[in-house]
């Protein structure tokens, strides 16, 4: 398997002068890094003549502390039973990419998903406005500085009595006068 | 006289066919290994829907779409004489009234097809086309076995052909079997029960044609339907059992070939329209050939 | 004197034909949804008590609402809501429809049910057991046979209120007015 992945990554850094290549922490696993303008070459390359013909996700990662928003593709090879990560790095306040659906029809629905839910914008992508959230006019929710519970409590009225956090059995059996058996006793707090 | 005699009829009708519909569901529950609601059900279900305060419908086709249904379970109700001889139950018929039962038989589910397609919801109408082209189906062997049974005794009247297999001494199930054996085959589509419930299919089609009744509508639908089951019941009984004398022996042999119907439906799967349609057009109508061979050569 | 009274005879009949044959909207809208295929079939049977379901929400009396409620589902349930016939009784399965459950946080899903459709009966549990399932629907029985089960006419009655807190969560209000 060593020698299959040596083999790869030399044609991949061959053809893309870009391409460095990150730290693999698995047998079957391989980690390359490139800039965002390559991606559609290399993920073509890496379909038609390497034999990485799945795409398995398209996943996006917060990086808040040095301000980037990171895409990453992965990617199966059914023959050399390999995956592959191709990451690529965006600017957070304006993360715009290039689309990849002629590639992959598949990858339509997961560049609708991170347009949604992360503010990452395609060019060139075909597809309706609302995904999942309906009439959704806050910001991206799945970035890491989007306080959810601060967004539900002001948005969604809450019931109160949550900040005393009382067991429910225990204080159940002594409004209702029971008691709870002994078999149940040692999972009470 | 009349009039009592008819409403009296109309009150059996009632009562019996409900008592039958929740005798189906205490029946279908034991063999499914768990108790049932009460034979009782169907009463407390029809009178909960009478009792809604509100009655919503999309135009008067809609409102009068179950009075069709109703009217056409009276209809029939009135032209089939439910005991031999008896003063109390109006007798209405006359020379060729078999053949007016076929019309009227049919006349019900087409009013309410009408009604159905007012609503505008595609469930009703997909729910009505597929019951009418079932209809179709079964009604192949049906007529088969009628005509095969007023060519063999020479009389197009119900009373006649009672008259007939009280002089002959036997039942007309044990002198033209194949008859009775197209027309058994034939009441399973009529009934609407599983494998041929394609029609009311609730997880598949929201019920069909009754998706936008609710209410009032849906307990006139519900009580033609269980009038409409004791008619189809008693009809079988005058044409293949032999009649009734008294109420005792009309129970007991309406329960007797009711069963057919429920059991057959608790060991079967759904049809599709054109499967049961092609079932329709096989065996039964085989049999219904056999029938009407029967009546001409011998 | 005899109005009153006769009406009262008519409204424990009702209200015993109603306790005894609850139809119940065979719609699912969140995870809670597991619990009703069990509680309907062989092992725990509902059909002894009554209770069966129905399809649509023009035959249904209980809409039960079994779980978290997004905002793009409440827009669906306010619409089902209103087309069921009166007498209507809401059901709240599971602790979502409580106080929030395990999605108390979360962007987009409503906390407290209350608010937004006036609820009967509130079985609580992250699901409730097919048992927990047929004793709410047994302490709906006795509220109806009290003549206490009036959802219905609560909101009604208070339809600026709920209609109020609708819109407040629901920026693009598309729905018609249903007439009752």
């Amino acid at each position: 398997m060593n020698e299959l992945k040596e083999v790869i990554i030399k044609r991949i850094k061959a053809n893309f002068a870009d391409a460095a290549e990150r730290n693999d922490f698995k047998d079957n696993r391989l980690d390359i890094a490139v800039k965002k303008e390559t991606i559609p070459s290399i993920l073509f390359y890496l379909k038609d003549e390497m034999g990485f013909i799945h795409l398995s996700d398209i996943i996006c990662v917060d990086w808040l502390e040095e301000g980037e928003l990171e895409v990453v593709f992965i990617l199966w090879s059914p023959v050399d039973k390999i995956k592959v990560f191709v990451r690529t790095r965006l600017d957070r306040d304006n993360p715009v990419m290039d689309n990849v659906d002629m590639i992959w029809r598949q990858a339509n629905t997961y560049e609708r998903e991170m347009r949604e839910m992360f503010g990452v914008q395609f060019t060139g992508l075909v597809a309706p406005d609302e995904f999942i959230l309906e009439d959704w006019q806050g910001p991206p929710p799945f970035r890491r500085d989007f306080d959810t519970a601060a967004y539900a409590e002001k948005t969604f009225w809450q019931r109160p009595g949550r900040e005393d956090a009382q067991d429910v059995r225990e204080t159940i059996a002594k409004r209702d006068g029971e008691e709870i058996p002994d078999f149940a006793k040692k999972y009470s707090r | 006289m009349n009039i009592l005699g008819a409403v009296v009829t109309f009150l059996l009708a009632f009562v019996v066919g409900m008592t039958y519909g929740g005798l189906n569901r205490k029946i279908t529950a034991r063999i499914q290994n768990r108790k049932g609601p009460p034979f009782y059900q169907n009463f407390i279900d029809a009178f909960k829907l009478a009792s809604k305060k509100s009655a919503i419908h999309h135009g008067a086709m809609h409102h009068l779409g179950p009075a069709f249904l109703m009217v056409s379970s009276v209809v029939t109700l009135m032209i089939v004489p439910v005991l031999t001889h008896s003063q109390w139950f109006p007798n209405l018929n006359f020379q060729g009234d078999l053949i007016f039962l076929l019309y009227i038989m049919t006349f019900g589910p087409l009013g309410m097809a009408l009604g159905a397609g007012q609503t505008g919801n595609p469930n009703s109408a997909i729910g009505v086309t597929r019951g009418l082209s079932q209809m179709v189906g079964f009604e192949i062997p049906w007529v088969m076995a009628l005509v095969a049974i007023m060519i063999q005794y020479h009389t197009t009247s119900i009373t006649g052909l009672m008259a007939a297999q009280a002089q002959s001494g036997t039942w007309l199930m044990f002198s033209s079997p194949f008859a009775f054996i197209a027309a058994i085959l034939a009441m399973l589509g009529m009934f609407g029960y599983s494998p041929f419930d394609v029609v009311i299919a609730p997880a598949e089609l929201a019920s069909g044609p009754a998706s936008e009744n609710g209410g009032k509508y849906l307990f006139t639908m519900m009580s033609s339907g269980s009038v409409f089951a004791f008619v189809k019941l008693t009809l079988y009984v005058d044409l293949f059992l032999g009649g009734a004398d008294n109420i005792i022996m009309l129970l007991i042999k309406t329960f007797a070939l009711y069963m057919i119907p429920v059991l057959y439906s608790n060991t079967s799967v759904r049809y599709r329209t054109e499967q049961s349609i092609r079932w329709f057009w096989g065996w039964p109508t085989f049999f219904g050939l056999l029938a009407i061979l029967q009546a001409v050569i011998f | 004197m005899n109005d009153k009274n006769s009406q009262k005879i008519v409204d424990i009949i009702q209200n015993w034909a109603r306790k005894h044959s609850i139809w119940v909207l065979a719609y699912g809208t969140g995870c809670g949804a597991i619990e009703i295929p069990p509680t309907m079939t062989s092992r725990y049977d509902a059909e002894r008590l009554g209770v069966r379901g129905a399809a649509t929400p023009r035959q249904a009396d209980v809409l039960l609402i079994s779980g978290y409620l997004t905002v793009k589902t409440i827009k669906r349930v306010i619409r089902v809501y209103e087309q069921m016939q009166d007498p209507k009784y809401v059901i709240g399965f599971g602790s979502c429809t409580i106080n929030g459950g395990m999605y108390y946080d979360s962007y987009n899903t409503i906390n407290v049910l209350d608010r937004y459709l006036p609820v009967d009966v509130y079985i609580n549990g992250c699901m409730p057991r097919p048992e927990a399932v047929l004793s709410g629907f047994a302490q709906l029985q006795k509220r109806i046979a009290a003549g206490r089960a009036t959802g219905a006419q609560h909101y009604k009655e208070n339809l600026e209120w709920y209609r109020a807190n609708q819109k407040k969560i629901i920026p693009n209000w598309v729905m018609p007015d249903y007439n009752w």
